[in-house]
């Protein structure tokens, strides 16, 4: 499970441009860190937290981008903002799976067979939507883009 | 999906404390702006950004969750953050309830139109009934609830809370961080 929701050694009096700096450094690092179970798909745990954790990062983005020089940063929100697209379209189609799968002991057996096309209906879309997912990893990967974003924001503190 | 409103007057110069009280009451302003919409159980959109608009507040006042440790403050702050989870919650379970009827709705419409599939339909028949139901039972629940906390001045109480309850008197100008 995320653990994002609570940042260490913030210290309030602290300019708000050096908070902003570690948080989103922190929040980086952890939605990383799910990125090899989100790969791997086995476990949809690591999508879910990789996606949580990307909207946490946003919102401390949304809320800090005064603190950076426009440009630069625009590019990388929309970097982080196409993690959050592409696993969300994961993860709905998780819960989707798991809540059909849950409602199928509520039904009388002569109703489980549209409720079990649905679900296969739905796990031959999650397999497509995990595609995108995929080369958006790959593409981040081969662009370097985790070493400018942690360059980037980073800065001194690195 | 609505974007994030643009926060104004942020002073990244100044602390993280004195910044908390620019940011938080605008995040919850953003909140109220979709209020207008929630009277209507069909305005399916808005009530999905209101939802994401609390779950950005929610994010926001965990980020300045520290800027009110006084042990005083601390615990109302709990509270008024467990009420934003809780209208998150409710919020969410409507708008799960919403995409499991549009794929239900799709399904039907689709093997309705194959040959033969009608007899069979039953057990997305009695989803969507359930489904409707759970769904009608969560928005008047959340109602409800929006129509409490507006009673007792839920909106004035917490941004009052957020000027006035700060660990420290702000300082008019923090250090520059070291290079």
């Amino acid at each position: 499970m995320a653990t994002g929701s609570e940042i260490k050694d913030i210290v309030p009096d602290e300019a708000l441009e050096v908070c902003a700096r570690q948080i989103i450094v922190n929040y980086f690092h952890e939605m990383l860190s799910y990125k090899e179970g989100a790969k791997k798909g086995t476990d949809i745990g690591f999508v879910h937290d990789m996606r949580v954790t990307s909207r946490r990062l946003r919102a401390a983005m949304d809320n800090f981008a005064d603190c950076f020089p426009k440009r630069p940063f625009k590019k990388h929100y929309k970097k982080v903002k196409a993690i959050t697209r592409t696993m969300g379209a994961v993860r709905d189609l998780d819960v989707l799976i798991v809540r059909f799968e849950n409602e199928l002991v509520n039904l009388m057996e002569g109703e489980r067979s549209d409720i079990r096309e649905v679900i296969e209906h739905l796990q031959r879309k999650r397999k497509d939507a995990r595609e995108p997912m995929l080369m958006l990893f790959e593409e981040l990967e081969e662009t370097g883009f985790e070493t400018k974003f942690l360059e980037f924001f980073g800065g001194r503190y690195n | 999906m609505a974007k994030a409103h643009k926060v104004i007057g942020v002073e990244p110069l100044r602390s993280y404390q004195e910044n908390a009280r620019i940011i938080l009451p605008q995040r919850l302003e953003e909140v109220y702006t979709w209020e207008p919409f929630i009277r209507d159980e069909t305005k399916r959109e808005e009530l999905h950004n209101m939802r994401i608009s609390i779950k950005r507040l929610r994010y926001t006042m965990e980020l300045f969750r520290v800027v009110y440790g006084l042990p005083t403050a601390d615990s109302r702050y709990a509270e008024f953050l467990a009420v934003i989870v809780d209208l998150q919650e409710i919020l969410g379970d409507i708008h799960d309830a919403d995409v499991v009827l549009e794929v239900l709705a799709d399904y039907t419409s689709q093997s309705g139109n194959r040959e033969g599939r009608i007899d069979i339909l039953s057990g997305a028949a009695t989803l969507i009934a359930r489904t409707q139901e759970t769904r009608k039972a969560d928005y008047e629940t959340f109602l409800e609830k929006w129509d409490q906390l507006s009673a007792a001045g839920f909106k004035q109480e917490l941004l009052s809370f957020l000027q006035k309850n700060q660990t420290r008197k702000p300082v008019t100008l923090s250090r520059r961080s070291p290079l």
